[in-house]
C-alpha cells in the first residue's frame, strides 16, 4: 500500500502510482536483497555486502509517495536562475534532484546531458561559459563525484570562469543509511575543493538553497569569476516539502567594479605620455564587448596589443596585434597575472584579482611591482580609460601616434607574414607538420561561422598564424590551471554553447588529453554536439618527453629511456576507432598531408549534418 | 650504468611556458634559430645511416628536431656551422659537457661519449645528411597563397 506524504497534485500522484506499479514487478532476488538492506539499516555497525552494493542494485521498492517533494522546489530555483544544461554523472546522494530535473522540470531548461565522468561535467561547464559567457550547471555526486571533479574545478577557478555546481550529500547521520552512502556523506562536503572554489554553502532547509543557489551564482558572475557550489542534501530533496511560504528571490546581479576615477586619470597620463607603451592581456575580455573595447583602446593609444593566449582581445591581423617594435617603456597589464615587468619599465596593471585571492594554491603567480595598480574589473574600466586618453590626445601627439601606428603596423605585418610564410617547412613530411595540419583546414572553414573550441598551446599556435580571427567567440584559450584534461571536455562544452548559434565548432586535439577521458566523445555524439576534432596524434605525452630529456642530460645518463612513462606507443592507439566505438564519425590515422584534405571534408560534412566527428592524424611531435 | 655531469640547458625552455604563453609567442621556434646555410653540408660521410636512423629514433632526437629535422626546432634548410661536418657534428654534442658544462653554448642536450660514441655520433650524422628539405617553395603552395592572400586584405572592424 502506498502511504502519500505532502499535499498531493494529480501529475504527482500518477507518477507515483508508476513508480508504486514498478516496484510491484522488481524480480524476486532483487527485492530480498532490498529487503535484506532495509532491515539491516538502523542497527548496523558493519555493512552488509548489500548495503555496500546499495549504489549498484536496484533500488528499495517503494512502499511510499512522496507528493511534492524538496527537489521539485530546487528545480524551480535552477529553472529561475536560467541555466540551460545540466552535466551530471548520475549518483544517489541527488537521485532525488535528478528525478525532479527529468519529470517535475521536464528535463528542459535545464538538459540533463550525460556525462561519463565527473572531471567531463565541470569541464564541459567550463567550455560552456566560455561561450556563452555565463554559467551551466553540474550536478555531482557526494565525496568520490566531487573528488573526480576537483581537477576541473581547479582549472576553472584559475580560468576566472564561472560554474553553478550542486553536489549531493546525506547530511543527517541519524538517518543515513549505512555502507555506501556513508562513504558518499561528508561533514563539511566542500572543504575538499574550497581552495579553488570561489564561494559554497550547505543550505539546512529549501529557503537557505533558494538564497544561496541565487547568491552562489552572483558570486560566480561577479569578476574575478569563479566556480561556486552548493551542497544538496537527501533528506532536502526527498522530504515533501511542507513549507507554505518558500520564495525565491530575484537574482541580483553586481556590476563588476570599474577603476577609480583619478586612477584612471594617472593611467591615461602615462599612457598617452608614453613613447612605446604596449598593451599586454589576460583575461580581460569577458565578452565580446571586452574585446571590441581593448580594440578600440589600441586604436585610441596607437599601441600594439599582445592579445595573450587565454582570450580574443583584438583581431588578429589588426595592424596593431602584436608586440610592435623594440622595448617598450610602459606596459599596460589587462586581467595579467603576475608579470613583473623587465627592468626599466614602467607598468600599470588592471585587475580584478586584486580584489579576490586565496592564499594555499599559488595560481596568483609571481609578485609584480608595478608602477600604479588598479584593482578593478579591466573589462568595467576600459570604456572610462578610453574617455580619458582621448582627451589627453591633443593634435601634436596625435601625429606623433599616427605616425608610431605606421611602424607598428610595418613590424606586425612582416612577423605574421614570416609566420605564414614559415608553414612551408615541413609541408610535405610524414607524420603529419602541425603547421600543415592547420592549413589545409582554413580553406575548408574560413567561410562557416568558425569557433577554434580547443586550445592552441600544443599545436604550436599554428591556427593563429594563419587563420584570421576576428571574433570573440573563435577563441578561447586553454586549461587555467594547466591541468591536462581539459581540453577534450570543454571543447564539447563550448561547442555546446556555440549549437544554438549554428556555428562551426573545430577542436585539434592532443592525444594524452583526450585519454583521460575519453568517454566525453559518446556524451558529443549522444547529445548530437556538431564540432570537428582533428587528432594532434604525436603518440605522446610530448612535453614531458622533453622533461625527461632535460633531466637524464643533466645528469649525463643518456637520454635513450626518455620515451618510458612519456610516450603512447606499442601498441598505437587507433583514434579513428575509439570514435566509431563511442559513437562518432572516425576516420584515420592519417600520415601522409595529401590526405588530409579529403578527410577533413568528409568530416564536415558529418558536422554539417549536426554530428561531432573526428579525423586521426599522426603528427610531428611539435 | 652511473653517468654524471652537472649542467643545465633550456632544452625546453619553450614548452616549460608553453602553459602560459600568449598565442603569438606560442612557437616561434623555427623563427628563434640562428640563421644557417640553405644549403646541405657536402663534407664526407662515413657512418652508417641505417644505424643513425634507429639512433636519431632511440635518443628522441626527433622530439625537438621532427622526423625530418623539419619541424620544431629544424635544422635542414637552415644549416648551422654545428652540422658542416662529422667533425663539429661530435664536437657539439661534447661541447656542453665536456669544454663548457655550466654555460650551455645551446639548449640541446649533451651527449658525452658513453651517452653517444664516436661511430654512433657518425651514424646519426650520416642519417642526419639524408634528409632533403620537403619544402615546396611558397609558390608552389596554393593553400599557403591563398591564406596569405586573405590575412593581407585591410582588416575591416
Ligand atoms: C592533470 C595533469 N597531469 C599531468 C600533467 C603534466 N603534463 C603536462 S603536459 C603533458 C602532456 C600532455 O600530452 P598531450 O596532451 O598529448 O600533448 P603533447 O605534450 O603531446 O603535445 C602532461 C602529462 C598536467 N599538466 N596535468
Amino acid at each position: 500500500m502506498a502511504k502519500k506524504e505532502g499535499s498531493v497534485n494529480r501529475r504527482g500522484f500518477l507518477k507515483g502510482a508508476a513508480a508504486g506499479a514498478a516496484a510491484l514487478v522488481a524480480s524476486a532476488p532483487a527485492a530480498i536483497a532490498q529487503q535484506d538492506a532495509a532491515e539491516a539499516r538502523p542497527a548496523a555497525v558493519v555493512p552488509t555486502s548489500a548495503q555496500l552494493a546499495a549504489d549498484v542494485a536496484a533500488p528499495p521498492a517503494n512502499t511510499r509517495i512522496v507528493e511534492n517533494p524538496g527537489s521539485d522546489f530546487m528545480v524551480d530555483v535552477i529553472k529561475a536562475l536560467g541555466i540551460e544544461y545540466v552535466a551530471v554523472m548520475a549518483g544517489s546522494s541527488f537521485e532525488g534532484l535528478h528525478e525532479s530535473l527529468i519529470n517535475y522540470g521536464d528535463n528542459s531548461k535545464p538538459e540533463m546531458l550525460t556525462t561519463c565522468h565527473e572531471e567531463s561535467a565541470v569541464a564541459m561547464a567550463h567550455g560552456y561559459a566560455k561561450i556563452e559567457g555565463k554559467p551551466m550547471m553540474a550536478l555531482l555526486h557526494g565525496t568520490v563525484g566531487l573528488q573526480h571533479a576537483s581537477m576541473a574545478i581547479y582549472n576553472a577557478y584559475a580560468d576566472r570562469v564561472p560554474i553553478f555546481m550542486v553536489i549531493g550529500n546525506h547530511a543527517d547521520s541519524a538517518v543515513r543509511g549505512a555502507g555506501v552512502n556513508w562513504y558518499h556523506s561528508a561533514q563539511d562536503m566542500c572543504a575538499m575543493v574550497r581552495d579553488f572554489t570561489k564561494w559554497d554553502d550547505n543550505p539546512a532547509s529549501l529557503q537557505a538553497f533558494a538564497t544561496n543557489s541565487m547568491r552562489a551564482y552572483k558570486i560566480a558572475m561577479t569578476p574575478p569569476m569563479g566556480p561556486v557550489a552548493v551542497v544538496c542534501d537527501s533528506g532536502l530533496q526527498e522530504e515533501p516539502n511542507r513549507h507554505k511560504n518558500l520564495r525565491i528571490p530575484k537574482l541580483a546581479m553586481s556590476r563588476p567594479p570599474s577603476g577609480d576615477i583619478s586612477a584612471v586619470r594617472e593611467a591615461a597620463k602615462m599612457l598617452v605620455a608614453a613613447d612605446n607603451p604596449r598593451i599586454n592581456c589576460g583575461r580581460a575580455a569577458r565578452t565580446a564587448n571586452g574585446m571590441s573595447l581593448v580594440t578600440e583602446l589600441a586604436d585610441v593609444l596607437k599601441a600594439p596589443v599582445n592579445n595573450g593566449g587565454e582570450r580574443m582581445h583584438i583581431p588578429n591581423r589588426h595592424p596593431l596585434a602584436g608586440n610592435g617594435t623594440g622595448q617598450p617603456d610602459l606596459i599596460l597589464n589587462l586581467e595579467v597575472q603576475g608579470a613583473p615587468p623587465p627592468p626599466n619599465v614602467k607598468s600599470i596593471s588592471i585587475t580584478a584579482l586584486d580584489l579576490f585571492m586565496k592564499s594555499n594554491i599559488q595560481d596568483f603567480q609571481p609578485y609584480a611591482p608595478v608602477d600604479l595598480s588598479i584593482a578593478a574589473d579591466a573589462e568595467a574600466t576600459l570604456p572610462l580609460l578610453i574617455e580619458e586618453c582621448k582627451k589627453l590626445i591633443n593634435a601634436d601627439r596625435r601625429r606623433f601616434l599616427e605616425d608610431r601606428a605606421s611602424k607598428i603596423a610595418e613590424a606586425n605585418q612582416r612577423a605574421r607574414n614570416q609566420a605564414k610564410e614559415d608553414a612551408r617547412f615541413g609541408w610535405d613530411s610524414s607524420p603529419v607538420s602541425l603547421s600543415r595540419l592547420a592549413a589545409e583546414l582554413w580553406p575548408l572553414i574560413k567561410n562557416e561561422d568558425w569557433s577554434l573550441v580547443g586550445w592552441q598551446g600544443f599545436i604550436g599556435g599554428w591556427p593563429d598564424k594563419l587563420w584570421n580571427f576576428d571574433k570573440h567567440y573563435q577563441y578561447i584559450g586553454g586549461q587555467g590551471a594547466g591541468g591536462i584534461g581539459y581540453n577534450a571536455p570543454a571543447s564539447v562544452g563550448a561547442a555546446l554553447a556555440n549549437k544554438k548559434y549554428g556555428r562551426f565548432s573545430v577542436n585539434i586535439q592532443t592525444d594524452g588529453d583526450l585519454n583521460f577521458a575519453p568517454g566525453v566523445l559518446w556524451t558529443a555524439a549522444h547529445h548530437k554536439i556538431p564540432m570537428l576534432i582533428v587528432m594532434h596524434n604525436n603518440r605522446a605525452y610530448h612535453a614531458e618527453v622533453m622533461f625527461v630529456q632535460r633531466m637524464a642530460n643533466q645528469r649525463n645518463r643518456g637520454i635513450e629511456r626518455a620515451h618510458i612513462g612519456t610516450t603512447l606507443r606499442e601498441p598505437n592507439i587507433d583514434y579513428a576507432k575509439m570514435a566509431q566505438t563511442y559513437g562518432l564519425y572516425g576516420e584515420g590515422p592519417i600520415t601522409d598531408p595529401k590526405d588530409l584534405a579529403a578527410a577533413y571534408k568528409r568530416g564536415i560534412e558529418r558536422v554539417k549534418k549536426g554530428e561531432p566527428a573526428l579525423i586521426d592524424v599522426v603528427t610531428q611531435p611539435r | 650504468m652511473k653517468r654524471g655531469s652537472k649542467r643545465t640547458f633550456l632544452l625546453v625552455a619553450v614548452t616549460l611556458v608553453a602553459l602560459i604563453v600568449p598565442i603569438v609567442a606560442a612557437s616561434a621556434q623555427r623563427g628563434a634559430a640562428p640563421a644557417g646555410n640553405p644549403n646541405p653540408p657536402t663534407s664526407p660521410v662515413t657512418g652508417n645511416a641505417a644505424n643513425g636512423k634507429a639512433l636519431y629514433f632511440a635518443n628522441t632526437c626527433y622530439g625537438c628536431h621532427g622526423y625530418n629535422g623539419e619541424t620544431g626546432r629544424a635544422f635542414v634548410g637552415n644549416w648551422s656551422a654545428n652540422l658542416a661536418t662529422e667533425e663539429n657534428f661530435i664536437r657539439f654534442l661534447r661541447g656542453r659537457a665536456n669544454v663548457a658544462p655550466v654555460q650551455p653554448s645551446t639548449s640541446m642536450p649533451n651527449f658525452p661519449e658513453n651517452s653517444v660514441s664516436d661511430k654512433q655520433a657518425k651514424d646519426i650524422y650520416a642519417y642526419i645528411r639524408t634528409f632533403k628539405s620537403n619544402a615546396p617553395e611558397l609558390k608552389d603552395i596554393p593553400t599557403l597563397n591563398q591564406i596569405i592572400k586573405g590575412a593581407s586584405r585591410p582588416y575591416k572592424p
